[in-house]
């Protein structure tokens, strides 16, 4: 698992690569939160996920406790390059209720 | 004629052993003829049960996960086995959306693998351990992806 984190105005961008599960989401649920405390004015989350070959509830639950802190924010869920099988577990587990999905982070940026 | 196959795999309650055994499970699943987005759908139930075998079963403490796997007839059947806590209501714990640790989970596990597989089926007993069984039959009409 690599994860990369990017701060564009208020838009926190997280490119996300490799597998997200029970092993691999507490070192980014920490790193994630800590950036949200840090960054008060973080009110968008963009998460790029078009290398992200594994997530399941352990990666989506991390994911969830963010769009929470966004929700206090004010603020928007993004996900970027989501394929077929991600959108479907995402779809399942009811983020495509509460999030967008784009293709690009500049995308987002333009539509925020 | 098909021929009938199986493994049997034993693993410390190490969160690491998680990708360790949906890597394992499809790989064997690969034996017989699905789709890629099948293949997938294994490793998410897989992984949902080995998670909970860890996290709820051994309360991420030591214990032993149990997995076996076979397939017969294009039927793939794969069974997580823990010895740790059990569940007092099977019926309230595979609901959507039921976690013991809602602030920090979602309760979602038990509905990917109802989803991903064709059958699971759940046994379990308080401080005795749990069970889950899933099937998943080659070319199901309902195990195909959403693209
Ligand atoms: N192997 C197990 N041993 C003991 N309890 C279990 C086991 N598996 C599941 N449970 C119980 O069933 C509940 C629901 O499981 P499920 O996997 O659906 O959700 P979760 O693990 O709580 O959350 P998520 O899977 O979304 O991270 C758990 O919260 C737990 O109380
Ligand atoms: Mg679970």
């Amino acid at each position: 698992m690599h994860y990369s984190f990017e701060i564009e105005g208020q838009a926190l961008l997280a490119t996300l690569e490799g597998e997200l599960d029970l092993h691999t989401s507490p070192e980014f649920k920490e790193e994630i939160i800590t950036i949200f405390e840090t960054h008060p004015q973080i009110k968008y989350l963009i998460i790029n996920v078009q290398g992200m070959s594994f997530i399941d509830s352990s990666g989506l639950g991390v994911i969830l406790g963010r769009y929470r802190e966004l929700q206090t924010r004010g603020g928007k869920l993004f996900f970027v390059q989501a394929n077929p099988q991600i959108k479907r577990i995402l779809q399942l587990s009811g983020f495509q209720k509460i999030s967008e999905f784009a293709n690009s982070a500049n995308e987002v940026l333009e539509r925020i | 004629m098909e021929s009938t196959n199986w493994i049997k795999l034993e693993f410390p309650s190490d969160t690491r052993n998680v990708a360790f055994a949906r890597t394992a499970l499809a790989l064997f699943a690969a034996q017989l003829d699905w789709t890629l987005d099948e293949l997938e759908d294994i490793k998410v139930a897989v992984s949902e049960a080995v998670s909970n075998s860890i996290i709820h079963g051994y309360q991420l403490q030591e214990g032993i996960v149990h997995v076996h796997a076979s397939h017969s007839n294009q039927i793939l059947k794969i069974t997580i086995e823990d010895f740790g806590q059990g569940i007092a209501d099977i019926e309230q714990a595979t609901e959507t959306g039921y976690s013991s640790i809602p602030e920090e989970r979602m309760g979602l596990g038990f509905t990917f693998m109802y989803e991903y597989m064709d059958e699971v089926q759940v046994i379990s007993e308080v401080n005795v351990g749990t069970k889950v069984t899933m099937f998943k039959r080659v070319g199901h009409p309902e195990s195909h992806g959403t693209n």
